[in-house]
């Protein structure tokens, strides 16, 4: 039975230390005194050594809270020894004696606190009675969620929304007082930006000032909350949080062509206020969940697993280092699910939080697992695993015909295979049965040879009957590779008609059958045999061979074949092959065959000359026979006819498969080998120990999977979303105030554990949390629950954060909206959403880590859709403090550095935005006046003060007097675009208030 | 152009002023920039100069980084017991040849160059590098350098980082972390560097710390650093700048002269001061003959490792505190697999310049306060499949690097590897140990130069590092 979490956490956890100090009584500096103890003894122990002995850890089942605790000790024994004491595990440690671990492990302590413990341990170890042992809190993340009362309503009318009785009360209690409420046009543009990432067009402006009905506010926020981009702004917050990149990582840096799809899911699942803890769950178990819900949520949900492919992967061979890779997906599943660093138990257990190496390998199994799509390396470059995703409606069914079709001619083929394989043996047999030998002979390397009769035979005026074959077969020799072999055959009609059939005839039309029609228009007379497993038609026609158009050729894979140069010039390609001639090529197991079918009733006479057309192998041998059974003449055209069946059936199938639409692929995860993963010492993949069966954490209940076949990533989806777990929802919350205010009420909201920072406002938090759960986990109502409230709306008075919220906090435009911001304005952004990035095919990869992926790829779409790489990271982003795709980020830094006032001064993207933004504005209206309330509508949602228009006035005929040599147009451009720079460059433009 | 040039020599101070001496414009560049100048500084500069954790004689660094792998017994650590026994077989379970197929069987292989004892110190280097034999003098060797990592990625990641795996601050981030930088005309951390090395822009990352210690990087060439030449310059560009300025600062008095919004408006100015600042710094035609020819760089040239060598002086005398030269990119550099032959394209290429780099920085009396290192990512196995193989694997277990100048006990050898050059037999400093070595030359102690990240105090060092003593002085 599964125990509840908050009820384990309030008996395991423990956090903030406190010491209970007794009064002391000064005495004499003795070791045996009490001041002794609680002046030098106490401080150690309680300060260095509880941190891993008796706090939320106890590491090697040492506690070191009372003496008996140390007197019966942990796994090495007892701590201290009072009948000796200078053995004792505990001076042996601190004196960082060899044959034990020195203690404390990452630094020695200091000679004196040495020197007093040992005095104290010699003493006897005492333990002034009535001295507590040392006790701990419980810490405050782990606790249930508690859903206070709001507190009581002060300053009433300032109030909007819950939100506000927590912050006006702490504020209250600080003496101090809200700000007033920002202006309306102020307001706009910080909840524009804030909740879609753009700054409002002059219209939304105007609408919002002209909206005098109560509400009006409110109405704004539901339009930028229905807002396609809405999805793409709060998305790319999501994507800082799970290091979304388009690339691997490792070595050469592959790229990851199916990564968008997951990026598209995280904006649409926003955009649609999906359920967080199904986002999560989604995130984590998509393809699970896939199998059991509606067949059109399947797809996207596989897709949304995108959240565990995405991981980096690392090295030359990524397969080998992909403990580094379960390493970077445990820790952000950590941070930005829970808000926990679990990945700092990879190699121990965490040194501040009650999380254990164990927890690690618990949650390691479960994604060792599960199979990860591979985006390649480089020795291996090609990626593997990716998931198709399943398609519905028209395309399906198509799909559906397609597949019938297939299923039918598969069956049609069999068939006809089986006939063929009946009639090859068939055949085999007749040939076997009735052969006439007639000419046979070797041919070494580099020579040619004359048709010449064995004895008792002969070649000229021999009888045939209409169906009789006369075949020849040439043979391999030694070495096969090397035998292209040019062959003359002329049979020719004695008496009657004489007649004349010569393999040169072949050359014009030799892929028009096999069997192929002689001259005279009958059909099936000749026939060309692969003899190595039977005879059977050669299959394959090629209308070109190495890329050389004038040589055709029936065969067989490479060999056997048989072939024509139709060109009136030799032809060099392996060899050099003369012009107009008929060649022979045996497979390396067994002979290639012409054979010629008699269409008449007759004599005839053969004549014939074989030669190595290809010198440096070593030569061939063949044989001239003459078949008398009908039988095989018979089986030939039964044979033609099951090739062409066979034939027909294939290029019908080439044909389906081509029309076949295309199955999309995601960068996903899907079920691997379910098994518990042993842990790594030291986190050494190659130091194993004992398995861990998989399960969460303890701290969080410490659930095992119970599905034996499954990786556990159904149940881990759940338990991360477990309202029982109070993490996931005081977490997002967080995220989201911190989102919208530059700062999280736990400023660490990547880190919820002992050190990370507290939060300033624990109730808000939980009230916010529980808000979350009870409105069914809706993000957009809690944004309405912040946006809408009054410590929202006030005005800002500084970039600094003020803990009491008693004003709002001035923030730069990050990365994406600074360059969306321009591209907008300037009538250059193209709102459409994002696919696929122009990679290169993937048939074309050789990337190394001598040649990583490092191309980049311009776009004129919103930021969260450019192509990012995780080794070479763009120059822009890096500039503006983008996010790391490297790591999960929580929050964007803010540097303020020249080189970005150089961007703004002389990037050729900025010039560019200035031409296009100058010239909408000078085309918008007819006066500069005018002008310049259209540019200052665009940037900054106002008219220009009088102040304003005075000195751009002046600036615009100023500039242009600089160019006294262009012409009038020219200049007033040229001064139009320096305004614009002058714009893009304010403060006021780079700052929301 | 109002800009009046210097000569060489000229105190910084004086250079600050002649750039906006002319300007009657932009009125507080000049206050500002003598008054950061001055060490004043707002508390919002992360780059603001800021004291070591105990007094050092560096000032600033030169890390010259040679890609690919330098062989270790080819250049500075001479073997002649290798020369001896060449060709015989030996048994190792190395990292390069472990389940290789062709490797089942490895040979000793001889050096290819010549080793001679050089100056007073006598310390013995290769014929591969006669200009820097010259200056052993001033040289701390390291023979005994090893790293954890025999792939080039990861061990030019680790060189730089610390990390073999994960993406962190480069050293040179640190620094600039740890320091600040004096010069606000000019980034605190510079790369120079023709192409790309292994790990991409990683290994100059500021990663989580502030991103106003990443390195800037610098192509060779006509426009070494990216947006700094005006496309709309001169009077043009400061009416634009004038302008702007004027509605900055008028916002900022509404703004209650918020600190982020005036350290922006200073930025503008501290940029403008860099349009010209930088082009200054890399205009070598006021370099003397003499000089061009110390580094064997023709006359006009704005290529190669003597034009960084050079460009190099230049910004340690204008105050950059971290500035790092890399030889080559991640193809056609060190990692002479077919053929060592290569080596002597390689060393040609930076051994005079770094030989001048060492001579020029002592008789300006720079190398006093600038510490300069030259390493590689890992050496060469002194072995092959074959006796008579032409080229070198990666060795990660033992390699050599050299350390000169500030702080650096010159002329000596620290280290040393067994007799074939395989392991580390004495005195072994791994990558930690280096990077703790060159923290402490700068006056930090790499165990206190920590920033909190995701929960933990990360260090360049991690939970590693010791400092050499050995080589300070």
């Amino acid at each position: 039975m599964a125990r509840s979490p908050a009820r384990i956490l309030g008996f395991l956890l423990t956090g903030c230390l406190v010491v209970v100090v007794p009064v002391l009584s000064a005495r004499a500096d003795d070791a045996r005194s009490e001041e002794f103890f609680e002046s030098r003894i106490r401080p150690v122990l309680a300060g260095t050594c509880f941190r891993c002995h008796g706090g939320q850890k106890v590491s090697g089942r040492l506690r070191v809270d009372a003496r008996e605790s140390l007197l019966k000790g942990g796994e090495s024994g007892p701590a201290i020894d009072v009948n000796r004491p200078s053995d004792s595990l505990l001076v042996q440690a601190i004196r960082r004696r060899d044959d034990v671990s020195a203690m404390p492990p990452d630094r020695p302590l200091s000679p004196r606190e040495v020197d007093d413990l040992t005095t104290w341990v010699n003493a006897g170890a005492p333990w002034p009675k009535g001295s507590a042992g040392f006790r701990s809190e419980p810490h405050w993340a782990f606790q249930p969620i508690r859903m206070t009362e709001s507190p009581p309503a002060r300053d009433e009318p300032w109030i909007r929304t819950g939100v506000d009785r927590f912050i006006v009360a702490r504020m209250k209690a600080a003496g101090r007082t809200p700000a007033p409420e920002a202006d309306r046009r102020t307001l706009l543009r910080r909840v524009t930006y804030d909740l879609i990432g753009l700054p409002p067009t002059p219209e939304e402006v105007k609408a919002f000032e002209d909206d005098r009905r109560p509400g009006a506010f409110e109405r704004v926020v539901e339009r930028l909350l229905d807002s396609p981009h809405y999805g793409e702004h709060w998305g790319r917050h999501w994507l800082d949080v799970v290091r979304y990149a388009d690339t691997a990582g490792e070595n050469s840096d592959h790229p990851v062509p199916h990564a968008w799809r997951y990026r598209n899911w995280v904006i649409q699942a926003l955009n649609n206020d999906e359920p967080y803890d199904q986002f999560i769950r989604e995130q984590i178990a998509g393809d699970l969940l896939a199998r059991t819900g509606p067949p059109e949520q399947a797809a996207r949900r596989i897709v949304a697993t995108g959240y565990l492919a995405i991981a980096r992967r690392f090295g030359h061979d990524i397969d080998k280092d992909m403990h580094l890779t379960y390493a970077d997906v445990i820790d952000t599943v950590g941070k930005s699910v829970l808000g926990l660093t679990l990945g700092c138990c990879r190699c121990h257990d965490h040194k501040y939080d009650p999380l254990t190496a164990r927890d690690y390998y618990g949650l390691y199994g479960i994604f060792e697992s599960t199979r990860f799509a591979s985006p390649g390396c480089e020795p291996s470059q090609m990626p593997r695993d990716l998931v198709r995703l399943p398609i519905t409606g028209e395309a399906a069914e198509r799909i559906q015909r397609i597949e019938a079709e297939r299923a039918a001619i598969d069956a049609r083929l069999k068939r006809l295979e089986a006939e063929q394989n009946g009639e090859i043996t068939a055949l085999g047999q007749a040939m076997a049965s009735s052969a006439d030998l007639l000419s046979e002979g070797q041919l070494p390397d580099a020579t040619s040879a004359t048709l010449t009769p064995v004895d008792g035979r002969s070649l000229d005026g021999r009888p045939v009957k209409l169906g009789e074959v006369i075949q020849l077969s040439i043979n391999p020799r030694g070495n096969h590779g090397a035998d292209s072999t040019l062959v003359e055959l002329e049979i020719a009609e004695v008496d009657g008609h004489r007649r004349r059939w010569n393999v040169a005839d072949l050359v014009n039309d030799l892929t028009a059958g096999n069997p192929h029609s002689d001259t005279y228009g009958h059909a099936g007379v000749w026939s060309f045999l692969d003899r190595q497993d039977g005879p059977r038609l050669l299959p394959e026609s090629l209308q070109a061979i190495d890329g050389r158009r004038e040589l055709h050729a029936w065969r067989q894979g490479d060999t056997p074949s048989v072939f024509v140069n139709t060109s009136a010039r030799p032809v060099s390609v392996w060899t050099t092959l003369p012009a107009r001639r008929f060649f022979a090529h045996p497979g390396p197991r067994g002979a290639v065959s012409i054979a010629w079918t008699s269409p008449m009733d007759g004599a005839v006479s053969i004549r014939g000359r074989i030669a190595d057309a290809h010198p440096g192998g070593d030569g061939v041998g063949w044989r001239l026979e003459q078949f008398t059974s009908s039988e095989v003449s018979r089986h030939l055209a039964e044979l033609g006819r099951r090739r062409t069946g066979i034939t027909e059936a294939l290029r019908r199938r080439t044909e389906l498969e081509a029309s076949r639409p295309v199955e999309p692929v995601a960068y996903a995860v899907a079920e691997g080998v379910p098994h518990d993963t042993r842990l790594q010492r030291r986190g050494e993949p190659a130091d194993l120990a004992d398995a861990v069966p998989r399960a969460f954490p303890v701290v969080l209940g410490g659930q095992k999977v119970r599905a034996t076949q499954a990786s556990g990533r159904l149940e881990l989806a759940r338990w991360l979303t477990d309202p029982a777990n109070p993490l996931t929802a005081r977490v997002i919350a967080n995220r989201v105030w911190h989102w919208h205010f530059g700062r999280g009420l736990v400023a660490t909201p990547n880190d919820f554990g002992t050190r990370g920072e507290k939060p300033t406002h624990p109730e808000l938090l939980d009230y916010l949390a529980g808000q979350l759960v009870q409105s069914g986990w809706s993000l957009k109502a809690l944004h309405r629950e912040i946006v809408r409230s009054a410590t929202y709306r006030q005005a800002a008075s500084s970039s600094e954060h003020s803990p009491w919220y008693d004003a709002f906090t001035r923030r730069r435009l990050t990365a994406e909206e600074l360059r969306d911001t321009l591209l907008a304005v300037s009538g250059d952004l193209d709102t459409r959403p994002g696919e696929s990035h122009p990679f290169p095919p993937e048939a074309t990869w050789s990337f190394t880590q001598h040649a990583p992926f490092a191309a980049e790829y311009e776009t004129r779409k919103r930021s969260v859709y450019m192509m990012q790489k995780r080794n070479r990271r763009s120059r822009f982003f890096a500039l503006f403090d983008g996010p790391d795709p490297n790591e999960s980020t929580a929050r964007r830094d803010v540097t303020t550095v020249p080189t970005q006032a150089l961007f703004f001064m002389n990037d050729p993207f900025v010039h560019a935005r200035a031409a296009r933004f100058a010239s909408r504005v000078r085309s918008a209206a007819p006066t500069d006046r005018e002008r310049l309330n259209e540019a200052y509508q665009w940037l900054l949602g106002r008219n220009a003060t009088e102040e304003e228009q005075a000195e751009a006035l002046a600036f615009l005929p100023e500039y242009s007097a600089l160019l006294a040599d262009r012409p009038e147009p020219e200049r007033a451009a040229a001064a139009w675009e320096a305004y614009a720079r002058v714009l893009f460059g304010c403060n006021e433009v780079l700052y929301v208030d | 152009m109002l800009i009046k040039r210097t000569d060489a020599g000229i105190a910084r101070r004086g250079v600050l002023r002649s750039f906006v001496a002319g300007s009657l414009l932009m009125p507080g560049i000049l206050q500002q920039l003598l008054a950061d100048e001055a060490g004043s500084s707002s508390p919002t500069d992360p780059l603001a100069p800021r004291s070591p954790h105990f007094p050092a004689k560096a000032k600033n660094v030169i890390f010259l980084f040679m890609t690919g792998g330098v062989s270790h017994i080819d250049t500075f650590d001479p073997k002649p017991k290798l020369v001896r026994d060449v060709g015989k077989e030996v048994k190792l379970d190395h990292p390069e040849i472990r389940n290789r197929p062709g490797y089942e069987h490895i040979f000793l292989k001889r050096p290819q160059w010549e080793f001679q004892r050089h100056g007073e110190s006598g310390t013995e280097v290769s014929s591969l590098f006669p200009h820097v034999a010259g200056c052993v003098d001033e040289i701390a060797l390291i023979r005994s350098m090893h790293t954890d990592h025999s792939n080039h990625y990861n061990a030019t990641l680790g060189m730089h980082t610390g990390s073999f795996n994960f993406a962190r601050p480069s050293l040179g981030a640190w620094v600039s972390y740890g320091l600040g930088t004096e010069n606000r005309n000019l980034p605190s951390f510079i790369v120079i560097a023709p192409a790309q090395t292994y790990a991409g822009t990683q290994v100059y990352a500021s990663d989580f710390l502030p991103g106003a210690h990443q390195g800037t990087p610098v192509v060779p060439g006509p426009e070494p650093v990216a947006n700094i030449a005006p496309p709309i310059g001169g009077r043009r560009q400061e009416l634009e700048l004038e302008a702007m300025a004027r509605r900055n600062r008028r916002h900022l008095a509404r703004s209650h002269d918020d600190p982020m919004l005036s350290a922006r408006v200073r930025s503008f100015e501290t940029a403008f001061g860099m349009q010209m600042a930088v082009p200054e710094a890399f205009d070598l035609s006021r370099e003397s003959e003499a000089t061009l020819a110390l580094y064997g760089l023709p006359r006009g040239g704005t290529q190669g490792f003597a034009w960084q060598c050079l460009v190099a002086r230049r910004l340690i005398e204008r105050g950059v505190r971290f500035i790092e030269l890399i030889d080559t990119g991640s193809s056609g550099n060190w990692d002479s697999h077919g053929d060592m032959m290569d080596h002597e394209r390689l060393a040609r290429n930076v051994d005079r310049p770094i030989a001048g780099l060492l001579k020029d920085l002592k008789s300006r009396g720079l190398l006093d306060e600038t510490l300069v290192v030259w390493t590689t990512e890992f050496g060469r196995t002194p072995f092959n499949n074959r006796a008579d193989a032409r080229g070198r694997e990666h060795h990660s277990w033992a390699f050599s690097s050299w350390l000169a100048g500030a702080g650096v006990k010159p002329g000596v050898v620290h280290g040393e590897t067994d007799e074939y050059g395989l392991r580390v037999a004495r005195d072994p400093v791994h990558v930690h140990d280096f990077h703790a070595t060159i923290l402490h030359l700068m006056g930090l102690d790499h165990k206190r130069l920590t920033y909190r990240h995701g929960g933990r105090d990360y260090r360049l060092t991690d939970v590693h590092g010791n400092v050499v003593r050995e080589v300070l002085a």
